[in-house]
């Protein structure tokens, strides 16, 4: 297939970045989705769920590593066995709020380990945080597919 | 989240963020626009600062609306360059006109890609000398911006020689920031300060536009929008329908999960590729296409036997339509491919994994 290991030339070194870490992602997620299987047999289907979102993001954590910070903190609130994120407020959606105002807090409530970071330091975790939490989704959409197929 | 951490920081600074954001880029677009807009036509006789950079006097007092530095304005009252006593600590001598001149001329962005400007930048040189008598009618430095870059932090006499004569026009506090001959990433941008503080908050405002460009570029459909606050929008959306989807790909996959065939998964994962560490980066996990089966017969968990894999068993994995920048998610080339595991629950295809690993920095994850 596609050999090459930097893919369009856009951001070649990021990418390089993910290219070990993709792997790992797919290998944690996809153990922890074979332990959630063997040992969550009777429970609900929603408590599964949480365990799934759960490990999705603990793949994402230890592939981004001690690097990021947002990985950090993941790995923090993880450990601490606290409740995972309430992923998003359908009740701010479309809140005229979001402005110029907000959107720096917005996003610090978004990317884990926001608060406590500035608005460079926030945007450069954004992004990794967003390439990360594109190939989860992309890993997940993969298996999933691959089990309904 | 968990962390409802207090807010205070990104309060305080997110009003100011925006705009300190929004302001250079309206600037730099302003400021790009019009050179190049007078860099086509022939500089006009409006003094010779202005030839340099090809605005009339009108342009270039019209740009004076930077309402960031106060120190140097305070220091406007010199009429004449030498009597410069800079507030801000620069050395109050001025080179000679010749060696200005020559600076000027040897100017980097006077050479810029712009060949105008390198027509234009050997013309004003002799007309450099008269300028400091010319205080009167001359304009503030000008200093053609070819692209956008990292100030300079150093000051040179290039600037203060620029202030002498400016400071007559500049009401306001206009300023260039100069930078110096042998950087030739130079940037000028007029009004604007030239104190440390401003240099550093501008510094600082190039870096957070940096990495909007990236973010632009991560978030699809986000290069074409203009204006940090609709861009910071989309990311906004951006990322939450990413958590979104994992939420609602994790509901699927529960449902789902009791089907799945994890056919060798247990030994094999478990034993190989159990230790996978949460690296620190360096994590080179190479896996290697060690040998696939498929077995297409309805089985449900036996163990298939293993055959020498080939390029072409990677290749099956991949048609699934998540081709993430031209290559699979899991494609990673023929030295270093991936066998994915797939769980079929009626095709328990299984693909082995083998890992390798180059790093031995092992904590057991979870």
């Amino acid at each position: 297939m596609e050999s090459k290991s930097s893919t369009t030339g856009n951001r070649d070194n990021p990418n390089r970045n993910l290219h070990g870490s993709k792997t790992m992602m797919a290998s944690h997620f996809l153990r922890a989705l074979f332990r959630i299987q063997q040992t969550s047999t009777s429970s609900s289907s929603a408590g599964r769920s949480r365990r799934i979102r759960r490990a999705a993001y603990a793949s994402m954590a230890y592939s981004a590593g001690t690097r990021r910070a947002w990985s950090r903190a993941l790995l923090r609130k993880l450990r601490s066995r606290a409740r995972l994120r309430f992923p998003r407020r359908l009740s701010r959606a479309a809140t005229p709020q979001r402005r110029d105002m907000d959107q720096a807090q917005v996003l610090r409530k978004l990317v884990p380990g926001g608060p406590s970071m500035d608005d460079c330091k926030l945007l450069e975790e954004t992004a990794d945080y967003i390439r990360f939490l594109t190939t989860q989704v992309r890993l997940m959409q993969t298996v999933m597919d691959s089990v309904s197929s | 989240m968990g962390s409802a951490g207090s807010y205070g920081v990104g309060t305080g600074n997110s009003g100011a963020y925006m705009t300190e954001i929004a302001e250079p880029i309206r600037f730099e677009e302003e400021i790009r626009s019009l050179i190049q807009a007078r860099f086509d036509a022939p500089p006009v006789s409006g003094g010779s600062f202005t030839a340099l950079l090809g605005l009339s006097a009108n342009q270039a007092v019209g740009l004076l609306h930077e309402p960031g530095a106060g120190e140097v304005s305070a220091s406007a009252a010199a009429s004449s360059p030498t009597g410069l006593g800079h507030p801000l600590g620069w050395s109050p001598t001025f080179p000679s006109n010749a060696g200005l001149a020559e600076r000027a001329a040897s100017f980097p962005v006077f050479a810029a890609a712009d060949s105008p400007a390198s027509s234009s930048g050997g013309r004003p040189s002799p007309q450099l000398k008269a300028e400091p008598s010319d205080s009167d009618s001359s304009p503030p430095l000008p200093v053609p911006i070819d692209k956008p870059r990292r100030p300079a932090k150093r000051k040179d006499c290039e600037k203060q020689k620029a202030k002498g004569p400016a400071k007559k026009l500049k009401t306001a506090e206009e300023h260039t920031e100069d930078d110096q001959l042998p950087y030739v990433h130079v940037r000028a941008r007029r009004g604007q300060a030239t104190d440390s503080h401003s240099l550093a908050e501008r510094a600082r405002r190039e870096k957070i536009n940096a990495r909007m460009k990236l973010l632009q570029e991560l978030v699809p459909g986000c290069s074409k929008i203009t204006g940090t606050a609709l861009v910071l929008d989309e990311i906004i959306n951006h990322v939450q329908s990413l958590q979104r989807q994992v939420e609602f790909l994790s509901m699927r996959l529960a449902a789902v999960t009791p089907r799945i065939d994890f056919g060798g998964l247990d030994s094999f994962l478990m034993a190989e590729c159990g230790p996978l560490a949460a690296s620190n980066g360096r994590g080179e996990v190479a896996l290697d296409p060690v040998s696939w089966s498929s077995d297409p017969a309805p089985g449900t968990g036996q163990r298939t036997d293993l055959r020498p894999s080939q390029q072409s068993s990677t290749a099956w994995v991949y048609p699934y339509g998540l081709i993430n920048h031209g290559t699979s998610l899991f494609g990673y080339g023929a030295a270093n491919s991936v066998c994915m595991i797939l769980f079929n629950s009626s095709y328990p295809v299984l693909y082995k994994f083998s890992c390798s690993y180059s790093n031995n920095n092992f904590d057991l994850c979870s």
